[in-house]
């Protein structure tokens, strides 16, 4: 169903206009996660407070152990603020996946990706549908290409970033 | 009775042989036959002459540093070299440097060792360089090519390179590669990346995309036009299609997560790229202007790194089903079963295929290093090109017979290089201090 | 080389043809001994039955009978009795002298019958004196080949210390053809051909390039003439390519590279090298 529905939207784009840059601009499909803006709200000011203020929504990072893509439960309660968050708000959300430099760079865009897709699964689990979070990952680009041994522990990692912040 | 026949026989055997050997030592035009089985994986020793320098411009005052003399048959001795097949030896001893091919003392190059000899002589007038060059078989003592070449002064490398392909294709019978251009990417910074496209060997290069955030993959289309690469500038990774003429690009994919890993087809008319619209990431089909997409398969795997086969029909790629990620193929159609390619290693990425078809290259982790390997895909050899320990992005010449790869040694940054595809040949790129990240090589052109 | 062979064959000839007419003589004897012994045994066959004892015995009772009668027998009879005695006598007689005969004959045959051994002990001795010649002679020939077979190894030996000084690779190339009977009729000859054919072999080798022959399995194949000095005599001929131009060209230059070539000095040995077909297989053994 959802990918008829993104074929639709690919196709219903093309119909407008000729797949050139600045349609797409117009349409307002250059704007990042197009798809979860259309459903959700923006962060109002309010939102934004609370996101400061909160210490448990300042802490945006699960961290994986080698070669493990589950998330621990130290991470419950940090988990279900952001749950709480999300679904006061109706904001957008993007879980940002990342893995350590070792390998090629395609290839730990997908490990960073399960990382993303675990927490995603935890978020699910409190409630949270996809129409406001959308997993994506970095792979190695923002990791530490100098670390040796535990060093790299810190980019087995998944964010919690929110959409215009 | 049985004693007188062995005696009988003896006697008859020592008669036959007696006739035999009369008969063979009558046919005196025997001829010995001499079998040599293998032979050395050795290059060709090559002479190359700094070319005469002739000006004819009025009034011009000759470049003490003789700027071209030097760098012409530099540029070609490096070609040459890079390429795993050719030695180009030190001419620096020789007094005399012959600018043609007349009167050459051919047991002076024979006793140098050396099979070939190139000369030349350029002449210039004003703005302009008349090459002209030949290339002299030592052992046969004969003229192989002998041209003539005019272009502009600044574009005198891409004169020299020329020569190169040419004497390339004359001694090895595959086309030459040194007119070809690359692209990569430059990390200035965690805030500064720029995609360059430049010459095969790092020269004259040049940047086409500058942003503040990472770009990954760039792969340029097989007719040359286009480049395809990821860009994190909208916060996450996103596919653009740019064109190299006119700086124009489309963004061709932003489904929901990442679109990444963008393949072309060998018609330049589809694009194999991963999307993780489905959680894990697997990969898709779409025309290179982004419309009409279609799955390719589907797993609880992740399945990435497309790669296609010359001809086609199959794409390679990279999965975790089993555990470590290791290369698989599948039809395109989708119909046949996906079987394993790669067996030896503990985890083996990136595959790309040779111009023939015949050779898989990847990236293979042996004791914690990553190394660019190459298999032969009938005999199932692999052969290990490079050491690692972090060596990455592997991809191929347009001839199959040299590789593009970035390497990085514990706590230095990452440069970029090639490798001759029998492993012998490693040359670093000169391109600047800043690590490089991501290389493509663009096809062979017809100019 | 033929002068030896016809010598050799003359006292093997000699040799064979004296103990084939001793063997044919000795046979021809042997039947005819072996005939004559047959004849003899129906013979005393039948002698035997007309000697039987029984007979013997029953006379004198008949005589006794006889006597009885003679009283009362008219002269007629007597004159019979007489006439029967003498025949009688004559009969015994006869038959003494056959059985006198017979024993005669059986000492002969007792006789022929100890010949016959005594042939058949020396046919015997004969035979085992041919088989102990025989088996010198295949000591002989043993001992000559081995002695052949320990050159030869030794040869192997040298060449292959050669070879490890040189390359590793070269040890697996390197194939020596060596025929042992050659070596037995031609001396030393055929070891040295092929000890140049092994430097000729390692010569060119050491400049085949093959890197420019592709991956798969090629073959090629040049005719080559040379000079007393080593040094081609015209170029290397193409009777067989690769198919692929660059791998026959590179393997020409290897050849050229080549020269000289190791040559022997000895002008009948350079002879059998002037015209020399080489072999390539570049690829094969690729690790």
């Amino acid at each position: 169903m959802k990918k008829s529905l993104l074929l639709g939207m690919l196709m219903t784009s093309m119909l407008v206009g000729c797949s050139s840059t600045d349609m797409k601009e117009s349409m307002g499909l250059n704007a990042p996660f197009p798809e979860l803006t259309s459903q959700t709200a923006e962060l109002s000011p309010a939102a934004t407070d609370e996101l400061a203020s909160n210490p448990l929504l300042s802490e945006r990072s699960v961290y994986f152990k080698f070669n493990s893509y589950d998330v621990e439960s130290q991470y419950s309660d940090m988990l279900a603020a952001h749950a709480e968050f999300i679904s006061k708000y109706n904001v957008a959300v993007a879980i940002n996946g990342n893995a350590d430099f070792r390998g090629s760079h395609e290839y730990n865009l997908s490990l960073g990706q399960k990382r993303s897709v675990a927490v995603s699964d935890s978020l699910s689990g409190l409630g949270i549908g996809s129409n406001n979070v959308e997993t994506v990952s970095y792979g190695e680009e923002n990791a530490n290409q100098e670390c040796t041994g535990s060093a790299c522990d810190q980019d087995r990692r998944a964010d919690i970033v929110y959409v215009g912040e | 009775m049985i004693f007188n026949m062995k005696i009988m026989l003896n006697y008859i055997h020592r008669f036959i042989f007696f006739v035999t050997l009369i008969t063979l030592s009558l046919s005196s035009n025997s001829i010995e036959v001499i079998e040599i089985l293998g032979g050395k994986a050795s290059q060709i020793p090559i002479a190359i002459t700094p070319f005469n320098e002739e000006i004819r411009t009025m009034g011009e005052v000759p470049d003490k540093k003789n700027a071209f003399r030097e760098k012409m048959h530099e540029v070609i001795a490096n070609d040459l070299e890079r390429s795993g097949l050719f030695t180009s030896l030190d001419t620096s001893g020789i007094s005399t440097i012959p600018d043609s091919d007349i009167l050459i003392n051919f047991s002076n190059w024979s006793a140098l060792q050396a099979q070939f000899l190139v000369v030349g002589k350029i002449i210039t007038i004003q703005n302009r360089l008349i090459t002209r060059w030949s290339l002299i078989d030592i052992y046969k003592e004969k003229t192989v090519l002998s041209m003539e070449f005019s272009g502009s002064k600044k574009q005198y490398r891409g004169i020299a390179h020329k020569i190169s392909d040419l004497i390339y294709k004359k001694l090895t019978g595959s086309p030459g590669v040194f007119h070809t251009r690359i692209t990569f990417v430059k990390k200035k910074s965690q805030k500064n990346y720029s995609l360059y496209v430049a010459d095969y060997d790092g020269f004259n290069q040049r940047a086409i995309v500058n942003s503040s955030q990472p770009i990954l993959s760039a792969r340029w289309s097989p007719d040359g036009k286009k480049i395809a690469y990821v860009s994190f500038e909208k916060k996450k990774p996103v596919i653009y299609v740019q064109d190299l003429t006119t700086g124009k690009r489309v963004l061709v994919a932003n489904f929901k997560g990442n679109n990444s890993a963008p393949a072309w087809s060998p018609d330049s008319k589809k694009l194999a790229i991963v999307l993780t619209y489905s959680a894990n990431s697997q990969i898709y089909i779409i025309n290179s202007d982004g419309s009409g997409i279609k799955q390719l398969m589907r797993t609880r795997s992740i399945n990435t790194e497309p790669a296609w086969s010359p001809d086609g029909k199959e794409i390679f790629f990279s999965s975790d089903r089993g555990g470590n990620p290791q290369i698989y193929k599948v039809n395109v159609d989708g119909v046949s079963d996906v079987n394993r390619v790669t067996f030896e290693g503990k985890s083996n990425l990136s595959p790309s295929l040779s111009p023939d078809g015949k050779l898989l290259l990847f990236l293979t982790q042996d004791n914690g290093k990553f190394r660019v390997a190459v298999q032969n895909l009938l005999s199932n050899q692999v052969l290990k090109l490079t050491k690692g320990p972090h060596d990455e992005s592997p991809v191929f010449s347009p001839n199959g017979h040299m590789v593009l790869f970035t390497y990085k040694d514990y706590g230095k940054t990452t440069k970029i290089g090639t490798v001759s595809i029998n492993g012998l040949k490693v040359t670093p790129l000169r391109v600047g201090s800043e690590a490089i990240q991501e290389s493509s090589w663009g096809p062979i052109t017809s100019n | 080389m033929k002068i030896i062979l016809k010598l050799q064959d003359n006292y093997d000839l000699q040799a064979n043809l004296f103990s084939f007419v001793i063997h044919f003589g000795l046979f021809i004897f042997m039947l005819a001994s072996i005939q004559w012994q047959m004849k003899d045994v129906y013979y005393s066959e039948v002698e035997l039955w007309d000697a039987m004892p029984m007979q013997v015995k029953a006379q004198p009772v008949a005589n006794k009978k006889k006597s009885a009668d003679i009283k009362k027998l008219t002269p007629k009879a007597i004159e019979k009795q007489k006439q029967l005695k003498i025949n009688e006598d004559a009969e015994i007689k006869l038959k003494k002298k056959r059985k006198a005969e017979k024993k005669a004959k059986i000492k002969k045959i007792q006789k022929q019958a100890l010949k016959q051994e005594k042939i058949e002990q020396l046919q015997k001795k004969l035979l085992e004196q041919e088989k102990i010649e025989q088996l010198q002679k295949k000591l002989l020939e043993q001992e000559k080949l081995e002695e052949i077979q320990k050159k030869l190894l030794e040869q192997e030996k040298i060449d292959k210390l050669k070879e490890s000084i040189l390359d590793q690779d070269v040890k697996k190339n390197a194939r020596i053809a060596v025929e042992a009977d050659q070596e037995l009729f031609a001396g030393s000859n055929t070891g040295e051909l092929n000890k140049f054919k092994a430097m000729i072999q390692q010569k060119i080798y050491q400049n085949v390039n093959k890197q420019l022959c592709g991956l798969d399995l090629v073959e090629l194949e040049f005719e080559i003439q040379l000079m007393p000095t080593g040094e081609l005599l015209g170029e290397p001929k193409l009777t067989q390519s690769s198919k692929i131009e660059s791998c026959d060209q590179a393997l020409e230059r290897a050849i050229l590279q080549s020269q000289p070539l190791p040559v022997p000095k000895d002008a009948k040995l350079f002879s059998k090298l002037k015209i020399l077909t080489l072999k390539f297989s570049p690829n094969a053994y690729t690790e």
